[in-house]
């Protein structure tokens, strides 16, 4: 199903931001919240996973039913998780589309994963663990 | 021990009446905080000592030797970039800018990646703007567009809105109109008396829709705008006219969508039209505490607020060309220096991917997401708690950071300063 992304602040992402390897930041900021009509058409239940696809890449994210969004919109936190799937054009402004980004959202099984490894997937070096 | 009125440094709203309890070098209690500055004074974890990246593995190093990599890596780069800078003091950026104009680097901030279009905007058209302290004494009429403060600047409306006392305010909870504008029903839209739920992409169209009302042209305005109903556009035109002070702050949600600069300038110019009948501002919420400061000092120095290119030995200008993210996404920079912030976190992923493809050195408090791009981090003391100096408030009101720890890091100025003199010596030696 085709949705439109956006991202910004959530109180949680902004409560673990000097903590960003850690489990909360990682749940914070991996959560795409989605209307509850639209998790029935998808066929799955809040806290399930997806995929989330945009024409610059893939992720996998956990989902949050709210009647806050309106049906056809997804919400995520900015973060790691939101970037994997943004691209660097910017119009001419310097200024990325991080909102209204159009995604195709499908369920899987496949597990979340850590921001070290977002990094490392794009030639990073974790730190410690 | 116990300090009172301790700015927050965390979010633009740099609030200034915390109070902090302090025993034995810890910080034991916050008062006044939001749950966002509460995380950052309570916060323990840190990076101990400076890490290098060594045949690919990271070890711990000296000071010493991190300067000298850094300096090593910042004389050897032929287009070298310098980026953050807003979780930092203006004393520090001023080392920052020097640096920047002596190795002939690219210099930018966050800002970039935030409310650049507004400043654009504010080149184009002006800026009807005044501090919050207007607003709070003031303003009847307070709209918030594309943001949502409860979550991102969680005291905003409790200090300067919507449940703040003024001083020509009555009866702050009967006298203030909220207006909300937004995609989704974030958590201030649920306060607002008035919510206005936009189609994403739509914010221009509407802008556009209350400037005609509030010039009298009703008639051309269809019947819904973006998923706006005209009945309900015309209550919000009748409201934003008939307030005595009416106050719009804006946030990403305008900035970052289609249109980016030119919904801004929609939104001034919709205050322009609106101070024809009454008294109007309209002012941005910036994000990090001191990233208004970077755009304050930039000017002072470069003539110009954030992206400014130093590699012709003058200062250049051009968004869209010299902004941060559409240097990564041409692959120019040969070499990075990232000081208080984390774009490993906050870049779309190819622009990250350039960052960790060059030599990269991060100057920092905390291992983070850049951390993986780095081939060097040096930790340093936490601004605003470990070190004092200045800040700018996101209306442009400078506030003295407090310093209530004692500690054995460096600051930021310090390394800066380190890395300049490393910089001429190794320069020296040809």
């Amino acid at each position: 199903m085709t949705f439109i992304l956006s991202s910004g602040r959530t109180i949680p992402q902004g409560s673990f931001v000097e903590h960003k390897l850690s489990k909360g930041y990682q749940r914070a900021t991996s959560m795409i919240y989605i209307h509850p009509l639209d998790i029935m058409e998808l066929g799955i239940e809040s806290g399930d996973r997806v995929h989330v696809t945009s024409d610059i890449g893939s992720v996998v994210l956990t989902t949050e039913a709210t009647n806050d969004i309106p049906s056809g919109c997804v919400y995520i936190a900015l973060g790691p998780y939101a970037n994997a799937i943004t691209g660097g054009y910017t119009h001419g402004t310097g200024m990325p589309d991080y909102k209204d980004i159009s995604v195709e959202i499908e369920p899987t099984d496949d597990p979340v994963q850590t921001v070290w490894d977002l990094m490392e997937m794009i030639g990073g070096v974790r730190y410690g663990k | 021990m116990e300090s009172r009125d301790v700015p927050c440094p965390f979010c633009g709203c740099l609030c200034d009446d915390v109070f902090v309890t302090v025993e034995n070098n810890r910080i034991i209690g916050v008062e006044n905080c939001c749950t966002l500055g509460n995380a950052k004074f309570l916060s323990k974890k840190r990076l101990k000592h400076p890490i290098m990246r060594k045949n690919g593995k990271w070890v711990e190093v000296t000071y010493e030797e991190a300067i000298d990599e850094t300096a090593r890596i910042l004389s050897d780069a032929m287009r070298p970039l310098l980026y953050g800078w807003s979780g930092t003091i203006g004393e520090a950026q001023v080392v920052g800018v020097h640096l920047a104009e002596e190795i002939g680097a690219l210099i930018d901030s966050t800002t970039s990646v935030c409310h650049n279009p507004s400043i654009l905007a504010i080149q184009e058209v002006g800026h009807p703007g005044c501090t919050l302290g207007q607003v709070k004494n003031r303003a009847d009429l307070v709209v918030y567009w594309g943001c949502n403060p409860i979550e991102a600047h969680p005291r905003h409306m409790s200090r300067y809105t919507t449940y703040a006392d003024g001083y020509f305010i009555d009866n702050t909870a009967s006298d203030r109109t909220v207006i909300v504008v937004d995609i989704r029903r974030s958590e201030g839209a649920k306060v607002a008396d008035e919510f206005v739920q936009v189609k994403p992409g739509g914010d221009y169209l509407v802008l556009s829709a209350l400037r005609a009302m509030v010039r009298g042209k009703s008639d051309v305005v269809p019947e819904s705008v973006a998923g706006v109903k005209k009945v309900q556009l015309q209550r919000v035109a009748d409201l934003m006219m008939k307030a005595k002070f009416g106050a719009v702050f804006f946030g990403l949600g305008i900035t970052m969508s289609r249109g980016k600069y030119k919904n801004v300038r929609n939104a001034i110019e919709l205050v322009s039209e609106l101070n024809r009948r009454t008294k109007f501002t309209i002012s941005a919420m910036r994000g990090h505490f001191n990233v208004y400061g970077f755009n304050e000092v930039l000017t002072w120095m470069a003539g110009y607020p954030f992206a400014v290119d130093f590699s012709r030995g003058i200062a250049f200008y051009n968004p869209g060309e010299t902004t941060v993210i559409d240097l990564l996404e041409r692959r120019e920079p040969d070499a990075c220096l990232v000081v208080a912030s984390d774009p490993g976190a906050h870049f779309p992923k190819s622009t990250i991917e350039h960052m960790a493809a060059i030599p990269t050195v991060q100057i920092d408090p905390c291992v983070n997401a850049t951390t993986a791009l780095c081939q060097v981090q040096i930790p340093v003391a936490i601004t605003g708690i470990e070190v004092a100096g200045t800040a700018y408030r996101m209306d442009g009101v400078p506030i003295r950071m407090k310093k209530v720890l004692e500690t054995e890091f460096p600051t930021d100025q310090e390394i800066l300063e380190r890395i300049v003199i490393r910089i001429r010596e190794i320069r020296a030696d040809g």
